[in-house]
This record gives C-alpha cells, sequence and structure tokens, in this order.
C-alpha cells in the first residue's frame, strides 16, 4: 500500500483554543476512510488544512509526497467541499457544475447528469434559494462527479433525508468500484456509514485515537446474546461495552478479540456472536480516552 | 491524466468567473444603458440649449466596486472548492476585470465619438464626452475611463481581502489610517500654504496624467491584496 498523504506532528492553534493537536497519520491510497468525531473534534480543520484551504500552525503536510499549499498539480488532484460551501452570488446549480468542470481533469458529465436525476436538482433555480438537503446535494455531486484521486466529503448529508443518503452512499460505492481512488467521509452518522469505509480514522479533541481497519476495530469487541445466565458466566471478568437483556436472553457487548477457546466455550454454552456496533465501540473508546486524560490530568 | 498548466488555470478562473455572465456583463450593461436612457430622457425635459452633461455614467464604476467586493467574498471560497491556488484565482479575477473595463472603456469611447457626431443625441446633452476626460483626445479618455473602471474594482477587492483575512476591526483600522494619512497631507499642504500650488497641478493635469497616478495606485493596491490573500482562508 502507497500513502497518498502524510501528516507529520501538525499542530492547529487558534487564539483561544488547540483545534488540532499534534497529530501525525497517514492516508492510504485507494480506500475509503471514515473520519469519525464528535462536532468540533477537528475533522473539518484537518481535511481543510490538507487542501490548503487552512493553514497549519506547525507540523508537516505532504500530499502525493509534496507540499499542497499554492501548488497546482497536488491540488488538481483534490477535491473537498464543505458543508458550509459558499457560491457565487446568482450561481445556479448549472454554474457550479459547469465550473467543477472546468477544473477537475477526471471530471465525469455523464455522472453529473446521473446524479442530478438521482437527487432532483433543480439546476436553474439560484443556489442561496436552494433547500438544505438540495445545497448539500450539489456539493455531493461537485465530490463524485469530480472523481478526484482524492476526494473529502465533510457531513455531506446535511438536510439529506434517508433515502437520499442511502443513494449518495450507493452512488459512492458503485462509483468507487469502478474508478477506485482515496475517500475522506467526515460523519458522525457513524452506523450509517460504516458499511461503506473500510478505515477507521477517529479524531477526538484535535487528536486521532484511532487509525484501523474498519474490520479490525470490529473484531476488538464482539456481542454475546444467548441465556443470560450463560452470558454472565462467559463475560465475568471481561470489560462490558454494553449490556441489553430481554427476559432470560441476554446481549451484552465486551471489549477484546475472541480467541480460538473463546469461540469453543461460547459454542459449548450455545451462545451466539453477533456484530457490534461501530458507533458504540467509537463512542466508548473516545470516552475511555477521555477517561485516561482526565485520570492523567488528575495525577499531575 | 491530464495535467493543466497554471496559465490555462488562470484561464479557465476567467471563465468561471464569466459562467455567470450577469455579473460581469448583463448587469453592468444595464446600468449603463439605464442610466444613459434616463439621462436622455431628463435632457428632453430641460429647456435650455447650451450643453448639457450628464455624471450618470460613473454609475458602472461604481458597480464595479460592489462586484470587487463580491469577487473576493463569494467567489474566493468557491474557488478554493474547485481546488484553484490562490494566486490563479487572484490572477484569473483581476484579468475577468480587466477585460470587463476594457469593454466598458471601449464603450465609453465609442459613446463619446457617437455624442460628437450626432451633436450630443441631437440635445446637446454629453453622457460620455465630458470635457475635461476628452481633453487629450479619445485614447486618454478610454485609457481613464479603463483605469477608472479597474481602480474601483481594486478598490473593492482590497477592501475584501483586507476583511477575509483579519476581520471587520482590522479593515476599519485600515481604512482609518488611510483616512489619517489624507488628513495628514491636507495638514501638510495647509502649512506649508501649498494650496494654491496644488489646486494648479490638479486642474492642469489632464486624464493621461490622472491615469497614471491611478495606475500607480492600482499597482500598490493589487501588490498588497495579492499579499493579504496569500494567507486568506475561505
Amino acid at each position: 500500500m502507497t500513502a497518498v498523504i502524510e501528516v507529520r506532528g501538525l499542530t492547529k492553534r487558534y487564539r483561544d483554543a488547540v483545534a488540532v493537536d499534534d497529530v501525525s497519520f497517514s492516508i492510504e491510497r485507494d480506500t475509503i476512510y471514515g473520519l469519525l468525531g464528535r462536532n468540533g473534534a477537528g475533522k473539518t480543520t484537518v481535511m481543510s488544512i490538507l487542501t490548503a484551504q487552512n493553514f497549519a500552525t506547525s507540523g508537516d503536510v505532504r500530499v502525493f509526497g509534496e507540499h499542497p499549499y499554492e501548488n497546482a498539480r497536488v491540488l488538481s488532484r483534490m477535491c473537498f467541499v464543505r458543508e458550509s460551501q459558499k457560491y457565487p452570488d446568482d450561481a445556479t446549480a448549472t454554474h457550479a457544475l459547469g465550473a467543477a468542470r472546468l477544473f477537475f481533469p477526471n471530471w465525469s458529465q455523464e455522472l453529473a447528469d446521473r446524479l442530478v436525476d438521482d437527487f432532483q436538482l433543480p439546476m436553474r433555480r439560484r443556489i442561496k434559494k436552494l433547500s438544505r438537503g438540495q445545497l448539500s446535494a450539489v456539493g455531493v455531486i461537485i465530490g463524485l462527479a469530480s472523481r478526484a484521486e482524492v476526494t473529502f466529503f465533510d457531513e455531506p448529508y446535511l438536510g439529506l433525508d434517508a433515502v437520499a443518503r442511502q443513494l449518495f452512499y450507493d452512488r459512492l460505492l458503485q462509483d468507487y468500484t469502478e474508478h477506485p481512488r482515496t475517500v475522506i467521509l467526515s460523519s458522525h452518522l457513524i452506523d450509517e456509514v460504516s458499511n461503506l469505509i473500510e478505515r477507521v480514522l477517529v479524531i477526538d479533541r484535535g487528536r486521532i485515537i484511532m487509525n484501523e481497519d474498519t474490520d479490525s476495530v470490529r473484531d476488538r469487541a464482539a456481542t454475546i446474546v444467548g441465556d443470560s445466565a450463560a452470558v454472565d458466566a462467559f463475560v465475568a471478568g471481561r470489560e462490558v461495552l454494553h449490556r441489553e437483556s430481554l427476559g432470560r436472553v441476554a446481549s451484552v457487548t465486551i471489549l477484546g478479540a475472541l480467541t480460538h477457546e473463546d469461540r469453543e466455550r461460547l459454542a459449548a454454552a450455545d451462545l451466539d456472536v453477533a456484530p457490534v456496533s461501530l458507533q458504540q465501540l467509537i463512542v466508548r473508546t473516545t470516552q475511555s480516552a477521555d477517561g485516561a486524560a482526565s485520570e492523567k490530568g488528575a495525577s499531575r | 491524466m491530464s495535467t493543466m498548466s497554471s496559465l490555462d488555470r488562470t484561464v479557465r478562473v476567467v471563465r468561471m468567473q464569466l459562467i455567470n455572465r450577469q455579473t460581469y456583463i448583463w448587469v453592468p450593461l444595464l446600468i449603463l444603458g439605464g442610466s444613459l436612457a434616463l439621462t436622455i430622457v431628463i435632457w428632453t425635459m430641460i429647456p435650455y440649449d447650451g450643453p448639457k452633461y450628464g455624471g450618470a455614467s460613473q454609475a458602472p464604476l461604481w458597480y464595479f466596486f460592489a462586484v470587487g467586493i463580491q469577487a473576493l467574498t463569494l467567489s474566493f471560497p468557491f474557488s478554493q472548492a474547485m481546488s484553484v491556488t490562490r494566486r490563479e484565482f487572484y490572477l484569473g479575477t483581476l484579468l475577468t476585470a480587466l477585460a470587463t473595463s476594457f469593454i466598458l472603456a471601449a464603450i465609453f469611447v465609442f459613446g463619446g465619438l457617437l455624442e460628437t457626431a450626432t451633436g450630443g443625441w441631437g440635445l446637446n446633452g454629453y453622457y460620455f464626452k465630458l470635457d475635461w476626460i476628452w481633453q487629450q483626445g479619445p485614447a486618454a479618455a478610454g485609457l481613464f475611463y479603463l483605469v477608472a473602471a479597474m481602480l474601483f474594482f481594486v478598490i473593492g477587492f482590497t477592501a475584501a481581502t483586507v476583511y477575509k483575512r483579519f476581520g471587520t476591526l482590522w479593515l476599519t483600522i485600515v481604512l482609518l489610517a488611510v483616512a489619517v494619512l489624507m488628513v495628514a497631507a491636507a495638514w501638510t499642504i495647509t502649512m506649508t500654504q501649498s494650496w494654491p500650488a496644488v489646486w494648479t497641478a490638479v486642474t492642469t493635469a489632464g486624464p493621461l496624467s490622472a491615469a497614471l497616478w491611478g495606475l500607480a495606485v492600482l499597482v500598490v493596491l493589487g501588490v498588497a491584496s495579492f499579499l493579504v490573500i496569500r494567507r486568506a482562508t475561505p
């Protein structure tokens, strides 16, 4: 695997806050990343700096091995449409997509046209008169049809209903299969995108606390379902993330990968293993990171 | 993968700015045509046979000031989403302003020649052909108008870059500083009792030297706004 983006010691400090705190990570080629984290965790700031729309206070960012700032060679291979993107006054979606066609070398007009149909985007209405969902659709269409080698989607679903969001996920996956590229999708609808993303990048309070394959993240925990007495016996001594019970049946999510012996014990006890919600796992992980941080703070 | 040269991308910024022709072409033409038509109607109501002058030809210039502001506040964030560098955006946008200023100047010169030929629309009324601007001929008048239109645009553009990068407080401070400099200049002129000399210089200066001074200001503001926009965020 080759890295398309490499970040070393990136820090972004605003006058009264640290948005990104000494972060290092790399992004592999032709992979869909989920950039997950709470509001204000630093997701947009990181994406802005990677696309040279914003400036780092310190640290080094390399995209395709080069600095992206004022570098048309690098920038033209990237696409980042913000969640709060501004468009020229009186511009319509026709104008916006027309401009995108001028600048993105891999632009697919065919895909753009199909997406306009899919999202039923009014092309001749001024963008400032569009609904929030339609505004998001403009950004989504530019992001997908640009087929940029590195594409950032910053919470692209605002105002989109469940059907339109599913449409976005489907089209993204479909086009990604035919035209592999690197996609970085920021979201806090974690479970909704969990089937889409191949790698999970979790940012919390300006720090990257997880950068792993989605599958291996999932393997970190398991949900055990079955007779509550048997479940309790199995989970004794393990870290429990979540517990639900209904009558004599319990469903308990535990942290830690299951070993071969574990699976034999489960089979013997007639217990089932169910998939874990990525959201639960990440919420739990960010909480424990917070806990660890405050403990560390308290001990100082 | 196709790669575009920086020049090509700069030209594409011009095309991006002109994708919606309303902003740079139709609205200024509408303002020009509208103010001209209204001026002519007003002239027909004035029972005076001597030459009449209209000041409404400055209307499109004020519009350029507004476009200069908008080019930055709205088109700059959009250009960033189009993965355009700040330098390409800056050059492309100024090139667009230059091209449209040129069209305005050409219309202005053509209108002035037309007014001369028709005796001021048969009404002895002059919208384009203002004596002071035309005293050195149509070329100087055209250059004057070109520089004036660019100047209005660049003043709006520069003010907006300062606002975008440093915020309202610093824009106000910069505008105040400019005002302080002007008052200081006036004070110096008064103290040295050189007002008569200044007035003579201003009144004897033709449109050509005015255009050249304007050009100097244009260069200063152009460089300043480029330095500011290099570190601006959308």
